[in-house]
């Protein structure tokens, strides 16, 4: 059987059972949680002080009545944070690269928060579709592309994560395969591809956390403009 | 975002006092009005009734 380089992100099953089921619970099963005495140990205490400092990082520019997606966001983002994280281990399979799961994160919160724009202060919804002091000649047009921005909101926000993560892991194997495939050929550019793969894994390390972190600021700030 | 313009500093007269890219509500009627005037369209060339060609005996 021949391996292809996306065989990666081929959905795990084993026996028919699904085991993307077992990697989303991951997140759930790894994080230990504080304890109902009055301190904490030190690992708690700083998981503690940076979800709370992420929390207000992100509802800083949010008026009181959006404080509500608090719980909701920090959750997010520590799910995102920990699902990118973990894929880089090897053999192991990312959630975030299917564009399924993704779309399913981002549709329904931007609808949230397009629905709640619409109902609680509908005025301000829909005239954020036009830019203040637009001339007067541009203002069908700019209707209708900020119009077709906003329904492309959701769908950029689940491939911006899915294909930032998708390239990051093929270049990662495919970097990989080289090095190893030019060791007993050519050794000094097998060291030299081999430190490349090296600094590439810092990097996918910071965007698996900078596409979470993204991911969560532009819900926020589309929640921002709706309540 | 940027912050709302109460367009207290702009006195509109006329039709630019209800569709004008200032005020919150100026913005929101010239959205309004735009998504009507497609919905219109559509609706047109929708209703437009289709011309069948003649049909001629052979």
């Amino acid at each position: 059987m021949m391996l292809s380089f996306f065989d990666q992100f081929m959905s795990p099953t084993y026996l028919g059972i699904p085991l993307i089921a077992l990697a989303l619970s991951l997140p759930w099963i790894l994080y230990p949680k504080p304890t109902p005495r009055w301190l904490n140990n030190r690992l708690i205490t700083l998981q503690g002080w940076f979800i709370n400092r992420f929390t207000q990082q992100i509802f800083q520019p949010l008026n009181l009545k959006g404080h509500k997606w608090a719980a909701l966001f920090a959750s997010l983002m520590l799910f995102l944070i920990t699902l990118n994280m973990l894929g880089l281990l090897p053999y192991t399979f990312t959630p975030t690269t299917q564009l399924s799961l993704n779309m399913a994160f981002a549709v329904p919160l931007w609808l949230a928060t397009v629905i709640i724009g619409m109902r609680n202060q509908p005025t301000h919804a829909l005239g954020h579709l036009l830019p203040e002091g637009t001339p007067t000649l541009l203002i069908p047009i700019l209707i209708i592309i900020e119009t077709i921005s906003l329904f492309i909101r959701p769908l950029a926000l689940a491939v911006r994560l899915t294909a930032n993560l998708t390239a990051g892991h093929l270049l990662i194997q495919l970097i990989a395969t080289a090095a190893f495939v030019l060791l007993p050929l050519m050794t000094t550019v097998a060291i030299l591809t081999a430190v490349l793969l090296f600094l590439l894994t810092l990097l996918e390390i910071a965007v698996a956390m900078i596409q979470a972190y993204v991911f969560v600021l532009l819900l926020s700030l589309y929640l921002q403009e709706n309540v | 975002m940027a912050g709302h313009d109460a367009g207290t500093q702009h006195q509109f007269t006329g039709i630019a006092k209800y569709f004008n890219s200032y005020t919150i509500t100026g913005r929101r009627n010239c959205v309004l009005a735009t998504y009507a005037s497609l919905a219109a369209i559509a609706l047109f060339f929708k209703l437009k009734p289709k011309k069948k060609p003649a049909v001629t005996e052979k």
